[in-house]
């Protein structure tokens, strides 16, 4: 039973850190239509970003968040309009080839500036453990789940209550009535994927804290941040929390219950399951 | 009519899709705090003139709102100077609320305290967008939707507001209360140009009317004396 709760708890902390990832994509493919294959990237440059500032200037990667968000907030305004741009509303193709293509660039180029070396954050209190009773919580872990979930709130707060946050779900909705009331679509495709992408800088950041950074990481957890959107809708960020809380606990299971070699075949069963008996989402509408 | 009073000037406008013509040198005005009505059956180019006037579709001749050329500018541009549109079929923000939609249609006023105010005014003008201001726009009835398309229209504070096809597919009472509220937001100033199939409909409340066929203005006058005008009467009110 113990054993169970402790799973069950993993799961919980994983699949917040899980949502936040996934957060990025299910905006950018919500808003712009592009389903970003270079997502997990982009958490991998977030990865490194943090791994550079606490390893050279002894930035928490906590407290450095808003610096490695920032940072890829730029990276992606800049890929956006100088790049992105050009397959706005495109067909659904063109915008694989070409976000493929980026993410192939953007693992080689890691590959060459950071080494192909496995990196791992290790802050003080790394090894520190919250004592619960039934279950043992590792403080970094609760730190990026807390974060995690400050982020997703955070987000829907942003969408739900800003003048910018309405435009983006304007924009979703209905491009031609939102340029009708004065939208500018580019700046405004600009900054969803700079949030997007700033989201999943911090995501890269937490993730290195808990896990290993390489510059190959990104393959499978683009892969993961796809099954979440399509799990937890792309309108609603706590969709999103929802479907990433519910991958989590199903990867943890599988790896108590089956083997941890399953739990990928687990997840993405689900997500095969769920495009065949609820393709629009479990929780909300799909693309 | 007097110079002054002109809202928009609209020249010898031509447009058309790539080498076919639609509109030929179509010649009208509108004064301010008057409603006109763009009347002609299905495909006589009232949609594409609405889209020339706010600059979507180039085209010759000249428009002026104001005094101010639109010529050479750009949708956006246009609509910063007063000229908005409620497109046909509404198309509201489906999966937001009526209030987002309102505050959606303010979105390039800076004015925060006085769109706060509109917004109550909106309420006031139309009591059960007050009622669903929490509302899904896309879960309310098709008058309750053509509703909320003009208030965003009016939160963006129009100097004229381009009304397209208002009636289409709403209950005669629900197109008698939009009637109402037209007459409402003229008093407040904002005048209106109303692009409709429904002949009797937008007679009875405009104060004068065009009547389009096939691309060109083929009757003009007050609407009260297109409304006794034997080719109308016979052609559009099917009496």
């Amino acid at each position: 039973m113990d054993l169970l709760a402790q799973v069950l708890a993993n799961g919980v902390l994983l699949g917040g850190l899980y949502a936040v990832m996934a957060l990025g994509l299910a905006l950018a493919w919500g808003v712009l239509n592009i389903v970003n294959l270079a997502h997990g990237s982009f958490i991998m440059l977030g990865g490194y970003a943090a791994w550079y500032l606490f390893t050279w200037l002894h930035i928490d990667p906590f407290l450095g968040l808003p610096l490695t968000a920032a940072m890829m907030f730029a990276l992606g305004y800049a890929l956006q309009r100088g790049v992105l741009n050009l397959i706005v509303r495109a067909p659904m193709f063109n915008t694989l080839l070409l976000t493929f293509g980026l993410d192939v660039v953007l693992s080689y180029l890691a590959q060459i500036v950071f080494s192909a070396d496995f990196r791992t954050i290790n802050p003080p209190y790394a090894g520190s453990q919250l004592n619960l009773g039934a279950v043992v919580l590792p403080v970094a872990r609760l730190g990026a789940f807390t974060a995690a979930i400050v982020l997703t709130v955070g987000m829907w707060l942003f969408l739900l209550h800003t003048r910018i946050g309405r435009a983006i779900r304007a924009t979703a909705q209905n491009l031609n009535a939102a340029r009708l009331y004065g939208v500018e679509p580019r700046h405004l495709y600009a900054l969803t994927f700079a949030i997007g992408c700033a989201l999943a800088g911090a995501s890269g950041a937490l993730y290195g804290t808990v896990s290993q950074i390489n510059p190959y990481i990104g393959a499978t957890l683009t892969a993961k941040s796809f099954a979440i959107a399509i799990i937890g809708g792309l309108d609603n960020p706590l969709g999103v929390l929802v479907g990433g809380l519910f991958l989590g606990l199903i990867e943890s299971l599988t790896a108590l219950y089956i083997g941890p070699t399953w739990s990928d075949v687990a997840s993405f069963g689900i997500l095969v399951l769920v495009l065949i008996v609820r393709p629009t989402g479990l929780l909300g509408r799909t693309a | 009519m007097n110079a002054s009073k002109v809202l928009l000037q609209v020249d010898a406008l031509s447009a058309g899709y790539g080498p076919m013509r639609v509109l030929h040198e179509i010649s009208l005005t509108v004064c301010r705090a008057e409603i006109v009505a763009l009347v002609g059956s299905n495909g006589a180019g009232k949609t594409t003139l609405l889209r020339a006037l706010s600059r979507l579709l180039p085209s010759e001749g000249h428009i002026t709102l104001n005094g101010q050329a639109l010529d050479a500018m750009t949708p956006d541009q246009v609509f910063a100077r007063g000229m908005v549109q409620v497109p046909e079929g509404r198309q509201l923000f489906d999966r937001m609320s009526v209030e987002d939609n309102l505050l959606m249609g303010a979105y390039a006023r800076r004015d925060t305290v006085t769109v706060r105010r509109d917004i109550e005014r909106m309420y006031a003008l139309f009591p059960r967008l007050g009622e669903r201001r929490r509302q899904l726009a896309g879960s309310m009835s098709g008058g309750e939707q053509q509703m909320c398309a003009m208030a965003r229209a009016l939160m963006a504070a129009p100097v004229l507001m381009m009304i397209d096809e208002m009636s289409l597919g709403l209950a005669p009472v629900v197109v008698d209360q939009l009637l109402d509220v037209l007459t409402e937001i003229r008093r407040n100033g904002v005048t209106v140009l109303l692009v409709e199939q429904d002949v009797q409909v937008a007679l009875s409340i405009a104060d004068r009317a065009y009547v389009i066929e096939t691309g060109r203005v083929a009757l003009d006058g007050s609407a009260e004396a297109l409304r006794h005008d034997p080719a109308v009467r016979q052609a559009y009110l099917g009496i």
